[in-house]
């Protein structure tokens, strides 16, 4: 009796656990143009031919920017390239990972095989190299290509110091104060190179503009976010550009409670907000985005078109429409979003060169940091 | 320095340590009522964020602030009656069933917001209500005084009155004597004909009420949203808080607190543009100090009154 309780209880924990794994393994088949029977074969991809793109994400949908973002550039294959797509959550655990990879590189159907963020180049080279035959793209990192290794790799890199160069101009020119605010999830290089073009994009309308700059320590803590900028508020700023992924809700209730202007990032967070909370919307200034969707699609229109320059890695900004920035409030004056515009194309035209913070020593960038300080 | 000083002793500042101690205050009580009765609720991160959820969910269906928060105590209770059936009826431990919990929230409340927002990330599309802020009128009216404590949020006036109700259940009430001889010597406590499962059975379920109401400020008094993953760790944080507090409530609302201006520390620090790593290291090394502090305190006083381990 004593032991049919014990394995009662071990069961009832059992199941309790188990609620939590069955959230991750979801996986969502994109719908399908073509009839079951027309999917493409397996083999390299001949150009002309109708490809079959798994995308996995190495996260869950639902972030309302980067993996949501890569789902919508399925959507925009299936109906622009007349491919079959099929979008796999790999959740956040990270076991989980290689065992998808190379479940995806076994399965024949499979023409391309996309993967994104840092934190999946090393596994995908790993993988890569045992499936030589297979394609794969990976978009927002790039992997090892020294000795000539993942040829058949080809990496999207973003200049989101582009974006965030945009975003400093929008900022610097409708902050009263003169004073800016940055809140950044965690200190890495991604995250910097977003503060790098920020800081040149501030500096470039107004000279003496201050910074006022902050870092979470991790992507969720909501409240801690909120509280920095708080903070920062009070320091004077009134425009904060957040870049701390679901964390930075807290920059945009921050800012909203207290009348300030946030620029969101990676996806238009104005939209999200629209319909559900209309004041909180009513303080995003602008979204600085990394356009995953458009990215993706372009490379598989080129391996479709068999162009694509695989073992390679390609860093796409406002040129290619890779980056920008999203829907203005409607308080942003005309005068405003023209010197933006201006100052894109002299970035599309290579007259301005954004500072990256990618191959910058700590200290070069304390130094960008100190120019701005308050 | 002068602008360090001049940050810490505005009255924003003070503002903020109470702000950011109330879900520490409210989940540390939480962990004091269940240690003194000699279990250990190791599953406040997950009743916290679940009960979040439950209150913002319920908030928005019945648009109504206060049938918010009594689903997220109605949450929280369920979750104390699951434990405290796991580990006293079925005699599953209550570490294992404390950390299932916290594994199964996470993921579970992922869950649950997908299936009613469509949106693994964050409840923006749910239109949530927040409790109300409260304006205290007389105290309200003193000039640096009032703006320090008046203008919270009503869950964090809960927070603080909730020190003085468990106190005055812990020493001034028989249950409370019974929930202590209980933590004391649950055999010693049994031969004299006190109920140690129904006594342990109350103490979870005021546990989980209480971490309920940290959770339910999370998402409906700091934030009007609720996001994933957005205790971010001050269930574990009031473990440590409890343990710095020596049992007491009193003691436990001043360890709160130290954690709170070390928060608070934290975040106005990294605005004064003293490097980051640093700065986030305050609320951390402030335990360790804290804990050494807190035993070398202990051990001159037992020292004192003779007693050598």
């Amino acid at each position: 009796m004593k032991i049919g309780k014990r394995l009662l209880s071990a069961l009832l924990i059992a199941a309790m656990s188990l609620t939590f794994a069955l959230t991750g393994c979801s996986s969502q088949e994109a719908k399908s143009e073509e009839p079951a029977g027309s999917t493409s074969q397996s083999g390299s991809a001949a150009s002309g031919k109708k490809l079959n793109v798994a995308i996995l994400l190495n996260g869950t949908l639902g972030d309302k920017a980067f993996f949501d973002s890569a789902a919508n550039g399925a959507k925009m294959m299936e109906s622009e390239l007349g491919c079959t797509t099929k979008v796999i959550e790999m959740t956040a655990d990270e076991t989980k990972w290689v065992p998808a990879l190379t479940d995806a590189s076994e399965n024949p159907d499979y023409d391309i095989i996309i993967v994104g963020t840092w934190q999946m180049s090393e596994k995908l080279a790993q993988i890569a190299a045992q499936y030589p035959d297979k394609k794969y793209i990976i978009f927002d990192s790039s992997v090892d290509y020294t000795d000539g290794k993942c040829s058949n790799v080809y990496s999207i890199e973003y200049k989101q110091n582009e974006c965030s160069f945009l975003a400093g101009v929008a900022g610097a020119l409708t902050s009263k104060t003169g004073k800016l605010g940055f809140v950044g999830g965690m200190e890495n290089t991604v995250i910097n190179d977003f503060l790098m073009g920020y800081i040149q994009g501030a500096k470039a309308v107004n000279p003496n503009i201050k910074i006022l700059i902050s870092y979470v320590g991790n992507f969720t803590d909501t409240a801690h976010a909120k509280e920095l900028t708080l903070a920062q508020i009070n320091q004077g700023a009134d425009v904060i550009f957040q870049v701390a992924s679901n964390a930075g809700l807290g920059v945009i209730d921050g800012c909203a409670a207290k009348g300030k202007y946030v620029i969101g990032v990676d996806s238009d967070q104005a939209l999200a907000f629209q319909s559900s909370d209309p004041a909180k919307a009513q303080s995003i200034l602008t979204s600085a985005l990394k356009r995953v969707d458009i990215s993706i699609t372009k490379a598989v229109k080129e391996a479709q078109a068999g162009t694509l320059k695989y073992g390679q890695s390609e860093s796409l900004g406002l040129a290619d429409d890779c980056v920008g920035l999203g829907t203005y409030n409607k308080n942003v004056t005309k005068d405003v979003q023209d010197k933006v515009a201006e100052y894109a194309e002299k970035i599309k035209s290579g007259s301005i060169k954004v500072d990256s913070a990618f191959g910058k020593s700590t200290s070069e960038i304390e130094a960008a940091r100190k120019s701005v300080r308050p | 320095m002068n602008a360090v000083m001049a940050t810490i002793f505005s009255a924003s500042f003070l503002f903020s340590v109470i702000r950011l101690t109330t879900p520490i205050l409210l989940a540390a009580l939480a962990a004091l009522i269940t240690d003194r009765a000699g279990v250990m609720n190791i599953g406040l991160e997950g009743i916290m964020l679940c009960s979040a959820l439950a209150g913002v969910v319920a908030s928005a269906a019945f648009h109504s602030a206060f049938l918010g928060l009594i689903f997220a105590i109605i949450t929280g209770v369920v979750f104390g009656l699951i434990m405290a059936y796991s580990a006293l009826n079925l005699k599953a431990d209550i570490i294992l069933v404390g950390i299932a919990i916290n594994l199964m929230a996470s993921g579970g409340t992922i869950f649950v917001l997908y299936s009613i927002c469509g949106d693994k990330g964050n409840s923006t599309s749910l239109k949530s209500l927040t409790m109300p802020s409260i304006n205290i009128p007389v105290i309200g009216n003193i000039p640096v005084l009032g703006s320090i404590l008046s203008g919270h949020n009503l869950l964090t006036y809960i927070a603080f009155l909730s020190v003085f109700l468990i106190w005055l259940l812990l020493y001034k009430t028989p249950l409370g004597l019974r929930i202590r001889v209980v933590g004391e010597n649950p055999n010693a406590a049994e031969s004299v004909g006190i109920n140690v499962r129904k006594i342990q059975y109350i103490v979870l379920i005021i546990s989980g009420v209480l971490a309920s109401i940290g959770g339910a400020y999370m998402s409906m008094g700091y934030m009007d949203k609720f996001s994933r993953d957005m205790v971010a760790g001050r269930g574990f944080i009031a473990l440590a808080a409890e343990a710095l507090g020596t049992g007491t409530p009193v003691g436990i609302m001043g360890s709160s607190l130290i954690f709170g201006a070390a928060d608070a520390l934290a975040t106005n620090l990294q605005v004064l543009n003293i490097p980051v790593q640093f700065v986030q290291m305050i609320p951390y090394a402030l335990t360790i100090v804290g804990l050494i502090v807190y035993s070398v305190m202990r051990n001159r006083k037992e020292k004192k009154i003779g007693i050598s381990k």
